[in-house]
This record gives C-alpha cells, sequence and structure tokens, in this order.
C-alpha cells in the first residue's frame, strides 16, 4: 500500500467528521407532520368501540346542536369537501373514471349529472389529472376530480350551489379547503398539501 | 372476536425502544433519512418526496422485514430504491463511478494552513465538494458519515465488501481532491 503523508490522513480525518456533522438535516415540520398523519394512526379494534361510543355520544350531541342552531352554509360545504375527500382517498378504487386526459374524465359526467361541471384545467406537469368521480355533496350529485401533486392527491369537487357567495380558506382536520363560487356553481378544492400549492391549483382552475 | 386484528409489530431488538410500534421505530430516522435525500436529490421536494415514499413502502410491506432485522439499514436501503426509481421517472441518467480515479496519492500533501482550512470548513464548500462526487460514491460515504459499517452499506447498496471499501476510499480521494481545489 501506498505510504502516505500524515497531514493527508490528518485531511481525510477532518473531512469525515466534517462530513458527520453535516449529513444529518431536520426533516421539515410539514413533512414529519404528513408521516405523522400517514403512519400514526393506528387503528386498534378495542380503541374503536370505544370511540365508537364516544363518536356516538358526540353526534347525539350534534345533532341536539343542530336543532337549535344550525351550522353556517359554509361549514357544511367545508365538511362536506373534506368527508368527501376523505372517501376518495380511502377507497380502494376511489376513481369510477381513470384517466389523464380531461376529454375523457369530462364527458363521463354526461348523463350523470344535470350540471356540466366547471372545470376546464387539464392538468400539467406540477398537477397531473388522476380522473373523476361522483359525489355527494349537501344532498345533491356533484362532480370530483382527482388531481396529484407529488404524492399528494386534491380532490376537486364541482357542486349545484347557491349559497356560497364568497371565496373562502379554511383548514378542517388538518386539510385545507378552498371554496368559490363559479357561474353559479360551487367549487371546492381539498388536500393535505401546502395553502401555496392548493391556491395555485386554484388559480389554474379558474384560469 | 376481532379477526382483522393485526399482530402488534415489534420486530426491532436491537433498539432499546424495540417495543415501540413498527411505525413509531421507523419515524425515529427521519432526520437521517432526509438528510441522505437531501444530498442525493437536486431539490427540497424530490428529498420530501422520495422520503415520503421510503415510509410508504417499508410500512405499507413490514412482510418483508425479518425478526431481528435491522430497520435502520433496511430503511436506507428502501431509499435508496426509492431514489433510483425517481431517477428513472424524472428520466436522470445517474453518473456511474468511475472506477479508474486513483484513490490516495503519496505526492499528496496538506500544509498547515489547508488543515485550518479544513477545520473551519465552511457548510457550503462541503456541499459543493459532495456534489462533486457520482452518485454511488456519494451515497457509500454518506452512509460511512452516518455510522454505518462497510458490512451495513454493502447491504444497502446491494455491493461486495471490498467494492464498498475502494468506492469509499476513491470517494474520501475525491472529496480531498475538490476541497484542496477549492482553496
Amino acid at each position: 500500500m501506498t505510504e502516505l503523508d500524515p497531514s493527508t490522513d490528518e485531511a481525510e480525518r477532518l473531512i469525515t467528521a466534517a462530513l458527520a456533522d453535516h449529513v444529518r438535516i431536520p426533516a421539515p415540520r410539514r413533512l414529519r407532520d404528513q408521516l405523522v398523519r400517514a403512519h400514526l394512526t393506528v387503528h386498534k379494534p378495542w380503541r374503536s368501540v370505544v370511540v365508537g361510543f364516544a363518536l356516538g355520544a358526540a353526534m347525539a350531541a350534534a345533532i341536539a346542536l343542530l336543532v337549535v342552531r344550525p351550522p353556517a352554509a359554509d361549514t357544511v360545504i367545508f365538511d362536506e369537501a373534506v368527508g368527501d375527500h376523505l372517501r376518495i382517498v380511502s377507497a380502494q378504487s376511489p376513481l369510477e373514471v381513470a384517466s389523464s386526459d380531461l376529454h375523457n374524465v369530462k364527458p363521463w359526467f354526461t348523463g350523470r349529472l344535470d350540471f356540466v361541471p366547471p372545470v376546464s384545467f387539464v392538468g400539467d406537469d406540477e398537477f397531473q389529472l388522476r380522473g373523476g368521480s361522483l359525489a355527494v355533496f349537501l344532498g345533491h350529485k356533484a362532480a370530483a376530480f382527482v388531481y396529484q401533486r407529488r404524492l399528494h392527491t386534491i380532490s376537486v369537487f364541482a357542486f349545484a350551489d347557491a349559497t356560497l357567495r364568497s371565496r373562502q380558506e379554511t383548514t378542517s382536520r388538518g386539510f385545507h379547503v378552498i371554496a368559490w363560487a363559479s357561474g353559479g356553481f360551487g367549487m371546492a378544492v381539498v388536500s393535505d398539501i401546502n395553502w401555496d400549492d392548493l391556491r395555485l391549483l386554484e388559480a389554474r382552475l379558474r384560469n | 372476536m376481532f379477526l382483522s386484528r393485526k399482530p402488534r409489530l415489534t420486530v426491532v431488538a436491537d433498539r432499546a425502544d424495540a417495543e415501540l410500534p413498527l411505525a413509531e421505530q421507523a419515524l425515529a430516522y427521519v432526520d437521517e433519512l432526509y438528510g441522505l435525500a437531501r444530498h442525493l436529490c437536486s431539490s427540497t421536494s424530490d428529498a420530501e418526496d422520495i422520503v415520503q415514499e421510503t415510509y410508504a413502502r417499508a410500512l405499507g410491506g413490514v412482510g418483508r422485514l425479518a425478526p431481528r432485522s435491522n430497520l435502520r439499514a433496511w430503511l436506507f436501503r428502501i431509499l435508496r430504491n426509492c431514489f433510483i426509481d425517481q431517477a428513472r421517472r424524472k428520466k436522470i441518467v445517474l453518473e456511474v463511478a468511475d472506477d479508474s480515479v486513483g484513490e490516495r496519492s503519496a505526492n499528496e500533501v496538506w500544509d498547515t494552513a489547508a488543515l485550518d482550512q479544513l477545520r473551519y470548513l465552511a457548510a457550503a464548500d462541503l456541499e459543493r465538494a459532495i456534489a462533486t462526487l457520482p452518485i454511488e460514491l456519494r451515497f457509500i460515504v454518506l452512509l460511512d458519515a452516518q455510522g454505518f459499517s462497510e458490512a451495513e452499506i454493502s447491504d444497502i447498496a446491494r455491493c461486495a465488501q471490498g467494492t464498498v471499501k475502494s468506492r469509499l476510499s476513491r470517494a474520501r480521494a475525491r472529496l480531498r481532491a475538490a476541497l484542496q481545489g477549492a482553496k
């Protein structure tokens, strides 16, 4: 083996030490949160029984409250949007029409809805269209378009509703929701992506 | 009786927290995995994606992790596969390690001033030097910096231990050359 100058060994030792200090980078908070949400929500049957009772009691209380004071229409829209989004991401086959071509997805709703969903964004490199599905929104059939950004699923709901007057944003159960009115229809986008990305998609849907 | 009940996953015996559920044990390595991903990927979003994919694959396929396996090494192996898959999807050609590059030269000498510069090395200079390495060399030298043994690296990188040794030596030589050239 080649005999080395001791200074080379010292240089190597210093570089190795610098690498060891440098190699671990704290993961961003949002990445941690996503991983915890995705993998640490453990379903334990004994817990689900307890949770079931608790949910039953909570629902009874909620119904009692609803009778006294109906929630604002917008709150219902946000809850509905998050609930439908969860159904999409948790379903085995969430898409009734799976295609990245809007010209396949949009016509699929013809005959299934009594309106044409006001969605014309075909998708791009940042937001890929994955397909569409029927949803039930506020008791009426609605269109759900599903886009993907990296590993995130984004649901876009188009529904016939005239109660939504202004654009609104909210976070419900950790999901970001933006809702607005478009040509007499209601629109809602829901995802666990960050606000900037969700607003970017909203802008593309509005164009 | 709950037929759908899954067995509690406590497969890692080499850690004090072996009684924790697997997901919790795995998430303890997120900074190390993200650190490696950041040095391999060109953007933070790509790094985040492969870390997410690593956990999705690992925790979605726990059946493949044998009892008493090295969870940490297994996660890094999955991350490597995710990185290679991401590069394929993005049609990025990964540079192959150049085995012809010399390792340690008897002519290499570091004077006191140069060694002092290494003692107070700026993170940006080190990052630039790391970025000059072909992916396989970068991967191996970073695993070494994470404290993995050569045997563990050979298992993670799927190559012979002798290959790990020689690549590690070449990677260090290239880093020295890059840092000496940066003076």
